[in-house]
C-alpha cells in the first residue's frame, strides 16, 4: 500500500469516527429510567431464582417433586377449552383460583415407561381468604410458587407451573412462575428451557417454552444439525405420543403459546425459534 | 441485609445514571432508532442489575456492560425482533454536497450515515461502532463481541469499505468530515 493510500485510508476512518459522533448526537438521551431499571432488574432476579431453582431441582432428583400426581393426569387434553370462564369468571372456581386449568403439552415412552409434561394455569385470588385457600391446595397438588413466602404474596397474582411425570412417579415443576401480569410474548419472542424426560436420562432431549399467541410454528435444531418442527394442535384437541414438536394454546394462558420438542436419541438442544 | 441491599442499589444507580447517556449513544448507533436504543440500555442494565454484586467487584465493569449490551443486541436479531434501522428518508438520492455548519444538510448526513450502518450486518455494524465511536482497542472490541481479534478486524474492515461505497458518506469524508 502506498503511503497516499495508507493516508487516504487513515483519512477517513477518522471520519467516519467523526460522522459517528455526529449521528450518535442525534439521539435524546432524556432522564435515565432508574426506577424502570430497578423494577424490571428485580423481575429478572425473581425469574433467575425460579430457573435456578428448577435446576436444583433437577439435579437432585425428586426433591421438588409433587405428591399428587394422579390429579395432573386428570382432565389434561382439554386444551384452550375453559380460558374464557377462567378469565372472566365471578367466582374463584371460575376463575380456577382453587383448581388450575391443565393442558397437555407432550407424552410419550423413554425406555419402554410412559412420561408426560403438562401445563397449570391458577387463576389469581382476589383477597386473603382466596389466597390462603389457593396456597393449600397448590400444597396438596405438590407444586411451589416462585417467590411466595405467605398466602398474601399470592394475591392478584397467576401462577402457572410446568410439570413433568415419569412412569407415574411424583411430578417435577421444571417451569414456572407467579406474577400480577405474566409477561407478553409478541412475534418470535420465545422463552425456553431444555430439560430431560426422567431424572436419570440425559439432559437436552426435551425442550419446553413460551411463544406468541401468533406463532404457529417453531423450529428446535439439535447439536446433530438436525431439526424437528412442531406441529400446530389447535384448542380442544387431543396430542398423540409420537408427535416430536407440538404447539398449541393452553387453558388460561393468555399472554404465550407453549411448545414442546422431542430430541432424537443421542443428540441434545443446540437452538429454537419461531419460524411462522 | 436491608441496608446492604440499600447500599448495593444505591452504588447501582449512580452507576446506571453516569453510563446512560454514553451508551444510550452507543445503542442509537447501533439501532438506529431511539424507543430501540432506549429499550436495549434499559434491558442491558436490568442484566446488568441482576449480576451487580460480580459487576461491581469486577476490575473494569465498563467492560462488562459492553459485552451484556452487544450480546442483547445480537440476540434481538437472531430473534429477529423488529429493529427500526434506517431512518424514514428512502429516496436514495445522491446529495449535493453542503456547507459544513449547515444544519438541514447535516441533519441529510446524518440520515445518510444510519441508513449505511442500517445496512450493514449486525456484526459489522458491531465491530464497526465499537472500533470508531467507542474508540475500542481491537482487542477490547474483540471482548465485548466474544470474538477473536482477527473477527473484528475483518468484520471492521468489511463494515467500513461498505460504508465508503456509499456515495453520500464519501462526499461527506472528503469534504473532512463533521467538524
Amino acid at each position: 500500500m502506498s503511503a497516499d493510500r495508507e493516508r487516504n485510508h487513515d483519512m477517513t476512518q477518522t471520519d467516519i469516527a467523526l460522522l459517528l459522533a455526529d449521528a450518535a448526537d442525534e439521539v435524546e438521551i432524556g432522564i435515565a429510567p432508574v426506577e424502570a431499571v430497578l423494577r424490571g432488574g428485580r423481575r429478572r432476579r425473581t425469574r433467575r431464582w425460579a430457573v435456578t431453582a428448577v435446576t436444583a431441582m433437577v439435579i437432585a432428583g425428586s426433591t421438588g417433586s409433587l405428591a399428587a400426581a394422579g390429579l395432573l393426569h386428570g382432565g389434561g387434553d382439554g386444551g384452550g377449552r375453559g380460558a374464557v370462564v377462567a378469565t372472566h369468571g365471578t367466582t374463584p372456581e371460575q376463575r380456577h383460583v382453587y383448581e388450575p386449568q391443565v393442558t397437555s403439552l407432550a407424552k410419550g415412552m423413554y425406555k419402554n415407561k410412559p412420561w408426560s409434561l403438562v401445563v397449570q394455569f391458577w387463576g389469581a385470588p382476589k383477597d386473603k381468604a382466596e389466597a390462603t385457600r389457593q396456597l393449600d391446595a397448590m400444597t396438596r397438588y405438590g407444586v411451589e410458587p416462585a417467590e411466595v413466602h405467605k398466602a398474601a404474596d399470592l394475591i392478584g397474582k397467576t401462577s402457572f407451573f410446568v410439570i413433568r411425570s415419569y412412569n407415574g412417579e411424583r411430578g417435577t415443576q421444571i417451569m414456572f412462575n407467579t406474577a400480577k401480569e405474566l409477561e407478553p410474548f409478541a412475534g418470535t419472542d420465545m422463552e425456553a428451557i431444555a430439560t430431560r424426560y426422567s431424572p436419570e436420562s440425559e439432559s437436552g432431549r426435551l425442550v419446553v417454552g413460551m411463544v406468541a399467541k401468533t406463532a404457529r410454528e417453531v423450529t428446535c435444531t439439535w447439536k446433530n444439525g438436525t431439526s424437528t418442527v412442531t406441529q400446530w394442535i389447535p384448542a380442544g384437541y387431543d396430542i398423540y405420543p409420537q408427535l416430536a414438536g407440538v404447539l398449541r394454546p393452553a387453558a388460561g394462558s393468555t399472554t404465550a403459546n407453549w411448545f414442546v420438542c422431542r430430541a432424537p436419541e443421542g443428540t441434545s438442544y443446540a437452538s429454537a425459534e419461531v419460524t411462522k | 441485609m436491608g441496608d446492604r441491599r440499600e447500599a448495593r442499589d444505591a452504588e447501582f444507580q449512580s452507576f446506571f445514571i453516569g453510563r446512560w447517556p454514553r451508551l444510550m449513544r452507543t445503542a442509537f448507533l447501533l439501532t438506529g432508532e431511539q424507543h430501540a436504543a432506549e429499550d436495549l440500555v434499559q434491558s442491558t442494565f436490568e442484566q446488568v442489575y441482576v449480576a451487580w454484586r460480580k459487576v461491581a467487584a469486577a476490575d473494569d465493569p465498563e467492560a462488562y456492560v459492553r459485552r451484556v449490551m452487544i450480546n442483547a443486541h445480537a440476540r434481538r436479531h437472531r430473534r429477529r425482533l423488529r429493529e427500526f434501522l434506517a431512518p424514514k428518508d428512502d429516496s436514495g438520492l445522491v446529495r449535493e454536497v453542503a456547507d459544513t455548519g449547515d444544519r438541514i444538510a447535516q441533519a441529510d448526513d446524518r440520515g445518510v450515515l444510519l441508513k449505511a450502518l442500517a445496512g450493514l450486518p449486525p456484526r459489522q455494524r458491531e465491530a464497526v461502532v465499537l472500533r470508531y465511536w467507542e474508540d475500542l482497542t481491537e482487542t477490547q472490541a474483540a471482548e465485548a463481541m466474544g470474538c477473536s481479534v482477527g473477527a473484528v478486524k475483518s468484520n471492521a474492515a468489511k463494515g467500513i469499505a461498505k460504508l465508503r461505497a456509499i456515495p453520500g458518506l464519501a462526499e461527506t469524508a472528503t469534504q473532512g468530515g463533521r467538524k
